[in-house]
Parts: C-alpha cells; structure tokens; sequence
C-alpha cells in the first residue's frame, strides 16, 4: 500500500491533535544560462532563431550572438504541497549588439531583455484516497493523448494553464486525469483567434475559453492496457443580441469541438506486440464567422471553417525476432480523416506517424528560386535554402507549428488526410545495423472541388477549408500546415534505407550510410469539365501585379494531363562520427539531395492562387526541372560536467535547371525555350540554371546549475 | 550512384559475415513481467511517454562477440524514442553491475540509486546503457562517479541502440576483464533517463512518495527509498516467486525526516 494512503490517517490523526508546527521544506533554486551564436551567409537579424513568423513581417535570421538565463524554483512546502516556476528570458531580438537593451529598440519587448514569470504551478497532494494530486497552473499537459489534448512544445510548455487532477484506484490498476485548460488565444480558434475581433474591446472575449478533458487508463495485467478519453472545447462569446446588461450578459458558442478517443495495447504473444487507438471529432462553428470566399477571412485559420465531423485511427502491429533472430518489424496503417478537427492536437514535438515523411529539408526553402531579389518580402522569410535538418515530426492538427525553430531542429508537418500504412524492418547483422522503410500514402483529400465538383472549387471549398499558404502539393516541400488543395489526386510512395556501422579503427568510427526516395504523384484535375473552374485564368491574382506578360490559358485547352504534379524526390547521404578526444564528438555528413520536378505546364499554378503570384511578392515560384541540392555538414558536441557545447555548421551548393512543358495536342510536351524567359503565371521566368548555396552555422552553450 | 551505393553496402555486409564468430558464449537471465514496482508499491510517471512496461525487466543476455560482450536488456513494451535521442529509445536507463569475481569490489552503488550491495555480491564493474551520448554520461560520471570512472569500473558503451523491445551495446571484453561470463554474478537496476537530474544523482529519475509528470511515485520524497523500478532476482529464471524476492531486496526504512533507516541491499544473480 502506499505511503500515501498513510498521510491522510495522519493528517486526519494530526487535525484532532490541534494545529501543528509546519515544517517547510527549503526552496531549491536551479536553472541554466543558454548562449547561441548564429552565422550564416543570408544577411538577416530578424531575431536570433532561424525561422520566426509569429508577428506578420517578421523573419528569422542567421547573425548574431546572445545569451538567456532562465533561473527556476520549486519547493516541497509540505508533504501535501508543492510549488514551483521559473524567470525566463529569450532570445528573440536580443542580440549582444543590443548593449543591454539600451538602443534604438529599447521600448521593443523583444530587443529590451525583458524576464517573464513563466510556470508557475502549485502541486496539491492532500493524501485522499479519491485523489493524488491536483495541479494549478502552468503545465504542458503532456499525459494525454496527442490527437486529444497534445503536449504543449517544449519552448510553451509553461504557456499553457489550467487546472489538472489526477488519481488511481491501484486495487483496479486503473488511473485517471481530468484537465480544464485554458485556450490559447495567440492561435487556438478560426482565423487564428478565440475571440470574433481582438480589436473590439467591448465584444473581445476570451478570458473563459477552454478545453475540457478526461482520461481513463485501465491496466489490467502487464500485457495488456487500455485508454479512453473525452475533450471538449468551447469558445465563448458575449451574446451581441444581449445588450441589456442590468440581467447579466448572456454568452453564446463561437466554436465547439468534441474528441473521443480510444487506445489498448497488447503484448501477451511472444513475438507480436499490438496497438491501435480510434478517435472521432465534432466540430461546430457559428456559420457567421467565416465568409464563404476561398480567399476570404477564413483561408488563413488553424481551424475548418464549417462544422464536420470525422474519425482518424491508428493500428500498430511489432514483430520482434521474426522469422530469424535479429530481425524486427514494424506496421503501421493509418488514416486521418481530412474532416477530422481536433482543436487541441499537439502542434510540434509528437510525430504521429511511423514513417519518416517528407524531407525536412525542402521545408520552406528559400531564397525565390525564380529573381533572387532580397527586396521581396518572402525572399528573406523562411529559414533559407537549406531547410531544415532535423526529422520531421508528422501532426494532426492545422496549425503544425515551426516558429522560433533553428536549422538543426525537427521540422513540423500536417498530415490531415493521409491514409496508408507503413512497413519499418529492422535488422542487425555483425557491427551493421540496418533499418528500411516502405510506406504508400493514398489521401482523404483527394476530390475534386472538395467534393463538389459541380458547384465548382469556390463553393465547394467555399470557406470550409482553411488553405492558409495554398501551396499544399506544390514546389518542392508544400506547405507543412495546409493539407487541402481544391483538386487532388494524389498517392506517395516513401522509401528508405539507413545503415549503421560501427568501425572499429582507433577509438571507433560511426559510419551511417542513407538512402532515401519519395514518389510522389498528383493528377489534380482528373476531368476535362473541371478545368476551366480550376484554371480560371487566376483571377484572384490580378490585383497584385499577375504577371502582365502570360496569355491566361483558361482550361488548360482540355488537356487533362497538363497540370499533372510529377515529383521524385532522392536523398543519399554519408555520415562519419568520431570521438575526437574523451569530451569532443564529432560528426561530418555529406548529403546530396535530387529532385525532378513536373509541377505541371507553363499555364498552371495553385488552384485559388491570389496574392501569392505577384513578383514583388515572390511566394508562389515556378519549380519545374531538376534540382539538386549538396550539404557538407559538421557537428560537434562537447561535454564538461554541468556544460555542454554544440555546432552544427553546414555548407549547400547546388542547382536548379527549369524545364517547361506545354499542352500539344491535349498532351503535356516539353518546350525548348528559344528566349531568355517564358511566361508563367508566376512570372517571367529565366531559363538559364540557377546556382545556389548557403552557409551556415548554429553554437551554443548551454551551462546547468 | 544507387548502384554504386547498393554495391558497397552488399561489400560491406558480406565482409561482415565473413568476419563473425561462429560460436558465441553467453549467459541469459529472465524476470517476471509485473514487476516494474521496485519494492511494490512504485508506480511510473504521469506523462504519456513512459508507456507501461517501459521498466519492466524481461530479460538481460550477455554474449561474446569477439574481442566484444554485447549485453542486450529487454522490457515488456515497445521501445520508443519521444524525446529526439536519435538510438531508438529515450526514457530507459539501465545500470548492469557485474561481479567479475576479481578481487576487492564495491557494496555501495552510484549516486541516485540509493541502493547498496550485499558484502557476498560486491560488484566490480557496472555498465550503463543509456540514450545519451557516451561523452555526456562519462562527464557526468567524472563528477558524480570519479573514482569508479577513473579506476575503469564505470563503462560507457561508445553506442547505445534500442530495437523492437531489447536496448543493447557493446563494450570491449577487456574493459571488464578477463574470466568466464557464465561464472560472473549480475544484478541489473532499471532506472530512466534524466536529462535534468538532480545535483548529486547520476542521470536518474527520482521516485517521491506521489508520482508526477516526471516522476516516479510510490515511494518516499527523501533519498531512503530505493530509485530502482526493477531488478533481476532469485535465480533470474522469471519464476513468479521472484516477484516476492525482488520486493524483499529493495525493502527499505525511512526515517521521520527521510533519512535512511535501512537500505535496499541487492544480490548478485548468478548462474
């Protein structure tokens, strides 16, 4: 029995005995001093993160120095009271340069080095037998499910508050979490608000939203568990027909949103493991907050803009030792529904998926491969043509979140819609260990106008779907937080194989060999009557300086075929990791990156494209042709006991070599260009080879006291 | 190229075959499944990465492989890697003391442990098999566990994988040292992974007497209560009656203040 269940006796014991002498425990000061030093070959100071696009107009960077500081506490008052928090300061703008704050800047909270109090919580354990432990305040609420309430990124993880009970009943091997958190009103509702206009201080009214959620986990032997949960989202507005305040304000629904979940897993065979979860979400928004226009106020929104429900599930089957020993499988099939919505699925930093998915290093990349000219607004935005290098972590939800992230880190991306399954061997053979991969995606995305192909994309899309960047199955990476594209029809195949050597020469060289390939197929339009709704001559754009040079070609003449989205997609690469001396590793890594690229003839751009055409915008590029992409790669870890050094610096060189196709015939052909140009919808685009490279270099350290 | 790339890799392989031993000798112990409650009440942190049966020992295999010993632990889940560690699994710690029957030996254990060795089954060596790079544990342990690292005592496989259910490394025979491994006495301490332990421990999580997010519970908030969640027992053949045996060696006593009354005291498993 646990102790716990003796503190309620002697609590209990100790109240009829009359009030007793508190014995506070001391209060434990700890935390860490962070440096990073970011340089790189971009020329940007936006903020001392690679990638940072939280305030519109704002961008990352790759120059500078600085230094945070983030001092935490806690103390165990009693044996029934825990407390504890942190002052944090970050980064962002504040740069060595700064002098302190004490510049130009100085009345920026992002330059003037503020502290901010962040996760402060109370822990209470009251010794009850009905309840452990209640928690008030910060929390990342990483207990639960990430496709129910998912665990807030590690950089929110004390953003986010509410209140968390949690208990067990351990005669039953049963344990349960009930959470109310508080909804962020920074991105959690439509149009990326929890409120109908944050600018109207009489209507603006968040401060009540939240997330309800209740978790049941049921253990009934070591080879069998199982978990079930309900959440519950509600945005709340004030009642506008209510203006009469003398009988109290009455508050009406903007959003709701309803998850239930379920999960087991066994492990009672000898060689098979299973598991599997199945989830299915409600979702309700007033019909008056979004416009009905595919471009209008609801395109950029972490939220469907339509009521829908849907269900998403996951089965997981491991095969341990099978059929020889050594040699391990795992299966993953799965499918998310494109309707699924769950508000309050993790963002970042849960990868939902088996597969390794898309490569991380095609995510927005830039420069606009098309002018170059550092003058247009996205040339700078993005985190650069190397993209990132970290694994991709594969989320359910519409907000997948890449800000304040560096090269080296994981790169967030949706998967809404995908549907497939995904087979990972494993096997060791000697000093090799080798790991492969096989996945086909098919998609719950794949429709034509969503779904309406008679009202056409603007109805049937209407506003339902948010396209945010619109660039979904597009260029090169797409775009890791817009799934939907008006007309898809789509299919992946991913394959991979990784091998690990260790060589045993001097202290020993890890050797990684990986080869990587993604087919990835999109036939869009797949009926000669729904051209001419897809291909309007994008009249969305021509407010903003579509380029005056291109002939629109409404319907693409017939040709079905013409706007068809071939891509494959190569990566090899080399690694070799040495112990340079007892307290330095170090790694260097050779990349090379392929990719053929047919987004499609001259006439053909992103279904709905509107401002994202305009040169001067430079966001939607003309990508047709080959590419291939190099990276010279070094890494260095450097360990001292409570320190720790790192770098990762990189070198890319590479090329883009444009190709274009034209209808002939009803037919895709490839044109020889007799100019120095040809005209797109995205522009005027040179057809000469663009060569392209990046340096860059991320240290820190970090000290932990 | 990917021709090229497949006839190395095919090169490499055979090579490796061809270099293998034909015979190895090893050494299996088993453990009941159930029993990731270290004295038997412990229960695991609330977060959603600590999958049940992430603790729980089922097996530690010992064998020869050249010039190496490869030792392999298996638990009674899925082996996952949530936080990014890059070797296939991330909460796991696991410590394999060893009695190489050499002379001399410690009773005391490592730093956050809080458990100790029988005088019969003083240890000699201890490996440790965590997620970490080797040169993060090794400066820990140049800190917490000086002597021992410094007498060789404390070894760090140079790489630490986890596949399927079985996290496993392997480290030159002769850092252990010479002798029989069927002839050694073992005791393996299932800990997990600390990326901010505390100031005295080494990498370990800690078990208070209510588990947290992070945390173990069940068992006291001061540093009497043994941090293990479980070890191998009895005759390591996974026989039910181990369950009992595993509680009876990490029973403990604490004092009012948390102050150790009486620590855990581990036996070595012998075959």
């Amino acid at each position: 029995m646990k102790r716990r269940n003796l503190v309620l006796v002697a609590a209990v014991g100790a109240a009829l005995a009359g009030p007793v002498q508190a014995q506070p425990g001391e209060i434990e000061w700890f935390g860490s001093v962070y440096a990073k030093f970011l340089d790189g070959d971009r020329r940007l100071q936006g903020a001392l993160y690679n990638n940072a696009e939280t305030t519109p107009g704002e961008a990352g960077g790759d120059q500078g120095q600085g230094i945070e500081f983030e001092l935490m506490f806690r103390n165990q008052i009693s044996n029934q009271v825990e407390i504890g928090g942190r002052l944090k300061a970050r980064f962002n703008q504040n740069f060595w340069t700064n002098f302190g704050g004490f510049g130009p800047e100085e009345d920026d909270p992002r330059s003037a080095q503020y502290v901010k109090m962040r996760g402060v919580y109370a822990i209470i354990t009251p010794g009850y037998d009905w309840i452990d432990s209640a928690t008030i305040g910060s929390n990342d609420f990483g207990m639960f499910d990430p496709l129910t309430q998912g665990k807030y990124r590690y950089i929110d993880r004390d953003n986010a508050s509410g209140l968390l009970f949690q208990g067990s009943i351990p005669d039953a091997n049963i344990r349960w979490d009930v959470a109310r958190v508080s909804l962020p009103r920074l991105f959690a509702g439509p149009r990326f608000v929890t409120t109908r206009d944050p600018n109207d201080p009489v209507t603006r009214f968040e401060a009540q939203d939240a997330a309800w959620t209740g978790q049941l986990r049921w253990e009934p032997n070591p080879d069998f568990n199982t978990t079930t949960s309900l959440t519950y989202v509600r945005d709340k507005e004030i009642q506008l027909a209510d203006v009469d305040m003398r009988d109290g304000q009455d508050l009406e629904t903007r959003y709701e949103n309803l998850v239930a979940m379920f999960r087991a897993d066994y492990s009672g065979l000898s060689a098979i493991d299973l598991g599997g979860s199945f989830y299915w979400a409600d979702y309700n928004i007033d019909s008056s907050e979004c416009d009905g226009n595919i471009n209008g106020n609801c395109r950029f929104s972490p939220l469907l803009g339509e009521s829908a429900d849907d269900i998403s599930w996951f089965l997981n089957v491991d095969f341990s030792d099978f059929l020889v020993s050594d040699l391990t499988f795992k299966l993953q099939a799965f499918h998310v529904g494109a309707d699924f919505m769950s508000v309050q699925s993790a963002r970042r930093e849960a990868d939902v998926l088996l597969t390794e998915g898309w490569m991380s290093t095609w995510g927005w990349g830039r420069p606009d491969y098309n002018t170059g000219n550092r003058f247009n607004g996205n040339s700078t935005a993005g985190i650069g043509y190397g993209g990132w290098n970290g694994e991709t972590q594969q989320v359910v939800s519409l907000m997948a979140d890449n800000d304040f992230t560096d090269f080296d880190e994981p790169y967030a991306f949706t998967v809404h819609g995908y549907k497939g399954f995904t087979l990972v061997p494993e096997y060791r053979l000697g000093n090799w260990e080798f790991k492969g991969e096989v996945t086909y995606v098919d998609y719950d995305t794949n429709w034509q106008a969503c779904g309406s192909p008679e009202e056409g994309f603007r109805a049937g899309c209407g506003s339902k779907y948010p396209r945010n960047e619109g660039t979904n199955s597009w260029g090169l990476g797409g775009d890791f937080r817009s799934p939907y594209s008006p007309y898809q029809e789509r299919e992946t195949w991913f394959y991979g194989l990784r091998a690990n050597y260790f060589l045993d020469l001097g202290k020993g060289v890890d050797v990684e060999l990986l080869y990587r390939f993604i087919d990835d197929e999109d036939e869009r339009v797949t009926n000669a009557a729904y051209l001419a709704d897809a291909y309007d001559g994008f009249p969305d754009a021509a407010g903003f300086a579509l380029n005056e040079d291109w002939v629109p070609n409404i319907g693409l003449g017939g040709c079905v075929s013409c706007d068809d989205r071939e891509a494959e997609y190569s990566q090899y690469g080399v690694s070799f990791g040495y112990q340079l001396h007892p307290d330095l590793y170090g790694t260097l890594i050779l990349e090379r990156y392929d990719v053929s690229l047919i987004d499609g003839t001259i006439d053909v751009a992103p279904v709905g494209m509107g401002f994202e055409a305009s040169n001067d915008f430079g966001y939607i590029e003309y990508l047709t042709g080959d590419h291939v992409k190099n990276r010279i790669g070094l890494l260095f870890n450097y360990f001292l006991s409570g320190v720790e050094f790192g770098a990762a610096i990189d070198w890319f060189f590479g090329d883009f070599e444009p190709e274009f196709y034209v209808d002939q015939g009803g037919q895709r052909v490839r044109l020889i260009p007799t100019g120095d140009t040809v005209a797109t919808p995205m522009g005027n685009v040179s057809t000469d080879k663009v060569d392209l490279e990046q340096y860059r270099l991320k240290a820190f350290m970090k000290v932990s006291f | 190229m990917k021709r090229t790339l497949t006839s190395t890799l095919a090169a490499l392989a055979i090579t490796s075959l061809a270099a293998g031993p034909a015979l190895a000798k090893s050494v299996v112990f088993n453990d009941p499944i159930g029993d990731d409650n270290g004295p038997g009440g412990y229960t695991y942190p609330t977060d959603a990465v600590y999958l049940p049966g992430s603790f729980d020992l089922t097996e530690l295999k010992v064998e020869e492989k050249g010039s190496d010993l490869e030792f392999s632990v298996s638990v009674n889940s899925r082996l996952a890697d949530p936080w990014g560690m890059g070797v296939g699994f991330a909460v796991q710690m696991v410590f394999i003391f060893i009695d190489t029957e050499a002379e001399g030996g410690y009773t005391d254990s490592l730093p956050g442990l809080n458990v100790q060795f029988a005088a019969d089954s003083a240890w000699n060596k201890v490996v440790v098999l965590s997620p970490q790079q080797q040169s993060r544990v090794i400066a820990e342990a140049r800190v917490k566990v000086a002597e021992k690292l410094a007498a060789g005592d404390l070894v760090v496989p140079r790489r630490t994988t986890g596949r399927g259910k079985t996290i496993s490394a392997r480290v030159k025979k002769s850092e252990l040292g010479d002798g029989d491994i069927s002839s050694w006495g073992y005791q393996v301490v299932m800990q997990s992974n600390e990326g901010f332990p505390d100031r005295a421990d080494f990498l370990t999580r800690k078990v208070n007497e209510y588990e947290g997010q992070h945390r173990f519970g069940g068992g006291d908030d001061g540093d009497c209560d043994p941090h293990a969640m479980d070890i191998l027992a009895g005759a390591g053949t996974g026989a039910a009656e181990e369950v009992a045996l595993q509680h009876e060696m990490l029973s403990y006593e604490c004092g009012a203040d948390g102050e150790s009354v009486s620590k855990a005291t581990l036996q070595m498993i012998r075959k």
